[in-house]
């Protein structure tokens, strides 16, 4: 991670850290993308308004933001601060009303209509009718003409089952296996459907503290295995700093970046790093941000 | 659960997932056990092995039955209740045994009858259903009607489908429809409607159509429903069936010799006919469990109990 290939983005107060050279790791970030070139996912200017029964909300304001191939960048910031609309948004299912969002090349609702999209919701939403080898095919059957990006095949998904532990339990159905089973499941479902990019909100806010830092790992090795870009959302921060390249806090009214930081630890990460003061030093900046964040 | 056999194999590293819900909850449930020595808590618990209860578990549903027609047998015959009025049930099955040709032709009438209605009733709740899952309007359209439908007695429109189609298979099978429709409305759009919100979002996040969202998520979703009325619908098809025979002018079914054999005071063929409708609605629910166990292995409801 020698030069982590980041677009500016709203970094207000311009006390970002400059990223520290990391021991060098597979370099998965080369691509310098100051400009928005090689940017995956590129928002300029994106404004949101909901227009409730009550007062309009600001939802987004003036987002500027840029993810290059194969990166992972944690969002976080307080409750209602937007950030699910912000990943809504990148996914195409909500509009904006002004500013643009490319994804892949190509508008939101295109890249969501060829499939260029992996969501993780919240929730598992394994169907419970099918067996855990059929639920995590799932979203590559869907749609499956207009996909342009190809679908990891049945034995390579089996493979991603093994990896995150449930090669014996290919067979069962979800009210067979725990919460923390049914949400790698999920995980394996998303990157099974092959799709660039990635969008995951929230998806390990159910499950209990230990499973949790699992899964965080579990998640780093689909990851690793597959290069995907990631926009992850989560509360928590520990979370948000160990598995992302970048951490993007946010603020609520308007809903907006107001800390960028970049995250230097090598990859790929291990529970060790957990005690590094670099990562250490990270977390309390996050945590600091996120403080005058929420107090505003 | 392909588990092995958890008193056998099962050490400290034994996996968690090993564990059956009846095995887990076990302990809890008996006290008695939790005060063994800790040597004892170290392997799982083996599944209660009680054979002689789980025999009689097994037998009560025939226990029951034998039950109550001994008791109903020897009140008749001890209180000496005249045959008018209640036969003993060992007559009427000498009477069926003697008798088989005549009740399986009416059977034959009864349930082609039923079988139609029914499927009739289920059809047309899943279309209006289908309608209702995807369109607000039609659902606050549709409401109504079935309210309407579930408070009127349907039956007094069997004599209503005599007169628009006359004396065939039609007047009895429309009013098994009717008795049917209602239930499976309801169930099929509760199934079809309260699907799980985020499996939507994530179908939709690929751009799933309708077609396949209904397809792949609303109609799987909408089964267990589906079954859980069609329970219930046999019966009343049968019903629907029956009175239809009775007030709609018939020749032929189950409800129809009932209807002859009251009018002319034949005791055995009345009661032959109930014991024969029981019977086919007995058969019909074995069949529909059995399928339901087939189609429904996923299922909560399929799993959990024994
Ligand atoms: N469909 C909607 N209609 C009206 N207002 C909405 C809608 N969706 C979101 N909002 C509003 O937009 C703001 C941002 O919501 P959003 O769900 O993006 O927040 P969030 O950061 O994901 O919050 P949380 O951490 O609680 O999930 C909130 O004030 C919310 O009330
Ligand atoms: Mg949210």
């Amino acid at each position: 991670m020698t030069e982590p290939g980041i677009a500016a983005s709203t970094s207000e107060g311009g006390e970002g850290p400059e990223p520290r050279p990391g021991p060098d790791g597979q370099g998965l970030d080369q691509r310098p993308s100051r400009d928005g070139q090689g940017a995956v996912v590129s928002l300029r200017g994106v404004s949101k308004w909901f227009i409730g029964r009550n007062d309009p909300t600001h939802a987004l304001s003036r987002i500027d933001l840029d993810v290059s191939d194969g990166e992972f960048v944690s969002v976080i910031g307080p409750s209602g601060c937007g950030k699910s609309t912000l990943l809504r948004v990148v996914g195409g299912l909500v509009g904006y009303e002004s500013g643009t969002v490319e994804v892949a090349g190509t508008t939101p609702a295109v890249a969501r209509r060829t499939k260029q999209l992996g969501f993780t919701p919240q929730t598992p939403a394994l169907l419970p009718w099918r067996t855990v080898r059929r639920n995590a095919r799932f979203l590559s059957e869907l749609n499956a003409r207009r996909a342009v990006s190809e679908p990891l095949s049945e034995q390579e998904s089996v493979a991603l089952l093994e990896t995150v532990g449930l090669g014996k339990f290919l067979d069962s159905f979800p009210n067979e296996l725990s919460g923390g089973m049914q949400q790698r499941v999920s995980l394996v479902r998303s990157f099974v459907l092959g799709a660039p990019v990635m969008l995951m909100d929230e998806p390990f806010s159910a499950l209990d503290e230990i499973t949790r830092n699992e899964m965080r790992y579990l998640l780093l090795d689909l990851w690793a295995r597959t290069r995907k870009t990631v926009l992850f959302v989560t509360h928590s921060i520990p979370e948000a700093v160990i598995l992302a390249d970048r951490v993007l806090v946010m603020a609520p009214r308007p809903g907006r970046i107001v800390r960028t930081e970049h995250v230097s630890l090598a990859r790929p990460r291990t529970t060790a790093m957990e005690d590094d003061p670099v990562y250490l030093e990270h977390v309390s900046r996050v945590r600091a941000a996120l403080h005058e964040a929420s107090a505003r | 659960m392909s588990a092995p056999e958890p008193a056998a194999s099962a050490g400290p590293g034994a996996p968690e997932t090993a564990a059956s819900p009846a095995e887990t909850a076990e302990p809890s449930a008996s006290p008695a056990e939790t005060e063994q020595p800790a040597a004892d808590e170290e392997r799982a618990p083996s599944p209660p092995r009680r054979p002689l209860r789980q025999l009689a578990v097994a037998a009560a549903p025939v226990i029951g039955v034998v039950l109550l027609f001994g008791l109903w047998e020897f009140y008749v015959r001890a209180a000496g209740v005249h045959v008018l009025t209640l036969p003993p049930p060992s007559r009427v099955l000498r009477h069926l045994v003697a008798e088989p040709g005549f009740y399986w032709e009416h059977s034959l009438v009864t349930i082609r009858e039923a079988t139609l209605g029914f499927w009739l009733g289920f059809s047309a709740a899943m279309v209006v259903a289908t309608f209702m899952a995807h369109s607000r309007f039609m659902e606050r359209a549709t409401l109504p009607t079935i309210v309407l439908l579930q408070s009127t007695p349907v039956a007094v429109l069997a004599p209503v489908f005599l007169i628009w189609f006359g004396f065939n298979i039609w007047p009895k099978a429309l009013t098994a429809a009717v008795f049917c429709y209602v239930p499976f409305v309801v169930n099929a759009f509760t199934g079809l409607r309260a699907i799980d919100e985020n499996a939507y979002e994530l179908m939709r996040s690929v751009s799933s159509s309708r077609w396949e969202i209904f397809r792949k998520l609303r109609l799987p979703h909408s089964l267990p429903y589906l079954f859980s009325s069609a329970r219930l619908c046999l019966g009343l098809a049968l019903v629907g069936a029956v009175i239809g025979e009775m007030f709609a002018g018939s020749t032929g079914g189950l409800g129809n010799t009932a209807r002859v054999a009251q009018t002319r005071l034949l005791v055995d063929q009345l009661w032959g006919s109930i014991f024969t409708l029981a019977l086919i609605g007995v058969i019909a629910n074995l069949v529909l469990v059995a399928v339901e166990a087939r189609m429904l292995r996923w299922h909560s409801s399929q799993t959990t109990r024994s």
